[in-house]
Order: structure tokens, then sequence, then C-alpha cells
């Protein structure tokens, strides 16, 4: 027999429950079970960015993950010419600044909320903390972001393949 | 590409050196908020432990202190009558101890004026010495226990604080985010995090101590059958609080009163002896796993931070020292951690594969 309804009502965070269910949808988090979610929200800080907010500028060293629950973002690289050039607009559920988590480089480019945006930031050193007290959450984590990388990569090689076989063919 | 920015070196140490002054000059107001920011910080896993599984916060921190009181209110009916009865008994007991003292005394007398008689005089006049700024320091004693009064104050103050504090959890680390210039994010982050663990963790590792050493010194003593065991091992688990000196109060007011019960020094060694054993039974298997998790600090700024915090801020100085200087390190950390990433010190990573096509 369940808890009744109107006792789990009383007691639970509807608010943590609400993120579980939205870190459950991504595909960075699938394979993680409900008390691995709610270790995986304790390590998350949420902040509302408004429409203009930069995030971080291109070159500013990366230290986090960001995700975004609502709202927009783009991404944006300068030009030669040093003009600004949107290279992509994200939508919610997806992830950026991933690259953060394994090397504390540079930024590639540059982000700013284009509306009123919910986000949440795993912090390298968090990371570092779950994979140091829960292994399995951390093993999950760093798997599908290899997995991630990985299919970003295959992507960026047969994209160039085609023109290499030109190349080679026209001698 | 944007500008690197360098470590805002002076208004760090603008800002560190106010909050420090403010410290020194209000530490008396400041003293409940940082207890009960410490206890916050020991219970807080536990709260957050129940809040993964979903549950309210608020709820979590209501049973929390409702189990607590519980538990005090139990132990109470055994604590109050084993404190009051080792009270009664050191009143009864008082007597004997003085007399044991004198008659102590007394024999030291004797055997030095047998085989040393012109050292009479100078033993007399030595007791004299000694005798009058105990008669001295008893006068005040009324004093001293007055002066426990705000103390005690602490004992509600300091749970009632460390409620709200709980109860807020991480919504005010949240506030602080989002009060912070959006650039900025990651690095007010990178540095609550790094405090975060140092500070966590050497707090949970001190009380983990704190624990092991009364408990561990109320068995032995009272395998010994060493009167006021629990007082003892309390103010030892206590005295803990500041390095070394637990083992070190133990064995000197353990010792004391194992003399004066037993009326031989051997019973005083032993005691000595178990407070040594415990002392190192801690080093060898507390510290280990302690230390693994927390701040490493220099034994030399170890002892400098101990002499400092005691000398600028009294006995509080020494409990905070050696976090404050966890905390210094910290900050450090992340200082060198910016400075050495933004000007890249250490470069990407370079793997010996790393030509090796995408297959």
């Amino acid at each position: 027999m369940g808890i009744p309804r109107f006792l789990k009502k009383f007691f639970a965070d509807p608010n943590f429950q609400r993120k579980k269910a939205f870190l459950k949808s991504l595909e960075l988090f699938t394979d993680l079970d409900n008390s691995d979610l709610g270790h995986l929200v304790q390590s998350l800080h949420s902040r509302t960015y408004h429409p203009g907010e930069v995030l971080f500028v291109e070159g500013d060293i990366g230290r986090a993950l960001f995700i975004l629950e609502s709202g927009r973002v783009e991404l944006t690289r300068a030009d030669n010419g040093g003009k600004e050039r949107v290279i992509y607009t994200l939508e919610p559920g997806e992830f950026f600044g991933e690259m953060a988590l394994l090397e504390q480089l540079p930024r590639t480019a540059s982000a700013r909320a284009t509306e009123k945006s919910q986000l949440h930031l795993l912090y390298r050193s968090k990371l570092e903390g779950i994979l140091h007290y829960y292994p399995k959450i951390g093993v999950s984590i760093m798997t599908h972001l290899a997995q991630i990388l990985s299919a970003r990569l295959r992507r960026m090689t047969n994209a160039a393949a085609p023109e290499e076989r030109t190349k080679a063919a026209n001698g | 590409m944007a500008e690197k920015r360098s470590f805002p070196f002076f208004p760090a140490f603008l800002i560190g050196g106010t909050v420090l002054y403010c410290a020194y000059r209000f530490n008396h107001a400041l003293i409940p908020f940082l207890l009960s920011f410490a206890l916050a910080y020991v219970v807080n896993p536990v709260v957050n432990n129940f809040e993964t599984r979903g549950l309210r916060r608020d709820h979590i921190v209501l049973g929390f202190y409702s189990l607590i009181a519980l538990c005090i209110s139990l132990l109470a009916n055994y604590l109050l009558p084993t404190v009051s009865g080792e009270l009664a008994h050191l009143q009864e007991q008082a007597p004997v101890y003085f007399t044991n003292l004198q008659k102590l005394g007394a024999d030291l007398q004797a055997r030095v004026a047998h085989s040393l008689p012109y050292g009479r005089k100078a033993i007399e006049s030595l007791s004299m010495k000694m005798y009058a700024p105990v008669i001295e320091q008893l006068q005040h004693v009324p004093g001293y226990l007055l002066g426990l009064f705000p103390l005690l104050s602490l004992l509600f103050l300091v749970p009632f604080i460390t409620f709200f504090l709980l109860l807020d959890g991480a919504s005010s680390i949240s506030k602080g985010i989002q009060a912070c210039p959006s650039r900025h994010v990651e690095q007010a982050l990178h540095l609550i995090s790094e405090i975060d663990t140092a500070l966590g963790n050497y707090l949970r590792g001190i009380i983990i101590v704190a624990l092991a050493i009364a408990a561990a010194s109320f068995v032995g003593l009272s395998a010994m059958g060493v009167n006021y065991a629990l007082a003892i091992s309390v103010l030892s688990g206590i005295s803990s609080f500041v390095p070394y000196l637990g083992a070190i109060i133990g064995a000197l007011v353990g010792g004391l009163v194992a003399f004066f019960q037993f009326g031989t020094f051997a019973a005083a060694v032993k005691v000595v002896i178990l407070f040594f054993g415990i002392r190192l039974a801690d080093e060898a298997l507390l510290q280990p796993i302690i230390a693994k998790h927390s701040v490493h600090l220099h034994p030399l700024i170890f002892l400098f931070s101990l002499m400092l915090g005691g000398e600028v801020f009294g006995f509080i100085g020494l409990v905070f020292a050696v976090p404050a200087a966890c905390i210094l390190k910290a900050l450090l950390k992340v200082a060198w951690a910016w400075y050495s990433s933004e000007i890249q010190l250490n470069g990407p990573a370079s793997y010996d594969s790393q030509g090796v096509p995408y297959t």
C-alpha cells in the first residue's frame, strides 16, 4: 500500500519534484533513478537570466555546464571583422558549455539570454564531488558526456569527409 | 575575443580587511551567529539527505527539531540525576579530597624536613605563596559562575538561529547568485564551492572527533571506576574543538580526580595513559579519514592561526582559528586557480594519440 495522495502532497516539495522531472527528461541524465536525481538537484545552482543578460563571453574561462529549463539563449561567435554572428539558438531542455566540466579553457562562443530564461548550472567541483561520493551518478554523466562528444566529432568528421574525397579525386 | 580579466586583488583585499575589522570590533555579537553557522553546516547533510527523497525542507527541519527535543527530554531523565548525583558526590567527597591533599603535603614536608632540615622554611614559604593566590581566586568564584550566564543564553540562541539557517538552506546561496552580475556567476560558484568543501569537511571532522573522544573517555574512565566520568568525558569532548586540547584537559582533570579519589600516583598515571591511547587512536584511525577530505594545513600555519586567534578573540578565537585558516586557504586556492586559468598557465591538455583520426 502506497502513501496516501494527500499525505504525499503535504510532505512532498513540488518545486523539487519539478526539477527532478525536468532533469530526467534530458539525455545526459536519462539513466539516473529517483534518488540519484535528488542528489543531482542538490548539486545544481539555478539562476534566472533576463533578456540581454550575458552568461559568458567568448574567451572567458569556462567553469560550469549550463542547462536551459525555460526561455531562449543564443550562442554567438565573432567573425574576422569582429562582428557577432549567431551560431545556434538553444531551446528548453538543451545544455551547453559542457567542455568546462572536462577542462578549464577559454569559451569558444558567447552566450546571451534573448528571453527571460531559467538555467541550472553544474559547477566542475560539484561534479567532482558527485564522482567521489556517488560514483554511479558521476560515471553515468561522464559516459553520456563522452557519447555526446563522440557523436559531435563523428558528425564533424562525416561533414568534412566528402570535401576531402573531392579534393583527392581532383588530384 | 574578450579582454582578459585579472583577479580583483584590491577589492578582495578591501572587502577581506573590512570583514576582519568588523569581526574584531563586533566579535561578541558575532559569536552566536558563528556557532549557529557551524552547527547548521554539520546538520545540513542530514536535512539534505531527506530532501533528496523529495520531502519539503520546512517539514524535515521541524521533524528534526522535534526529534532532537524528544531525545533531549529522554536524555535529561538520565543525565540530570547522573549530573546532580555527581555534584552531590563531589560536595560529599570534597573534605576527604582536601584531607588527602593536606596529608600528602604533610608527608612531603616531613620527608623533606628529614633529609633537608634547612629546606623546611623554604617549603613553608612556598606553601604560603601558593595558598595566597588560591584563596584570592576562591573569592572570585561567584563572579566566574555569573560570567557563565551569557554562555547559557547561547544554548537557546544558537538552536534558534540554526533553525532559520537550516530552513533557508541553499536558497540563501541562490539569492546571492541571483544578485551576482551575470558574467561573474561562474566565478562566484567557484568561490562558494571551494569554501563549502573546505569548511564542511573540517566542521564535520571535528564533530566526529569530539564525539569519539567523549565516548572513548567515558567508557575508559567508567571501566577504571573514576568518579565524574561523564563530566570529564564531556569536558574532554568539548575541549577537543581546540586541536590537541581535548586529550590534554581529559588527562589533567581525569588524572587529578583519580589521584584524589584513590590517593595514588598510579591511578593518575593510568588515566594519563588512557588519554594518551585515545589521542593515538584518534591520530591513527580518525584523522586519516577526516584529513583525506579536508583542507591540509601546514603545522606551523596551524599553530600560528591558533595563537593569533587566541590573542585577538580569546577562547572563541581558538575554536574558530583553524576553520578561518581553512577559509583563507580556500580563498587563496580560488585566487590562484583564477589567475592560472586566466593566463592559461597550464594550457590545454596534450595527448600522444590526439593525431589519430576519428574511427
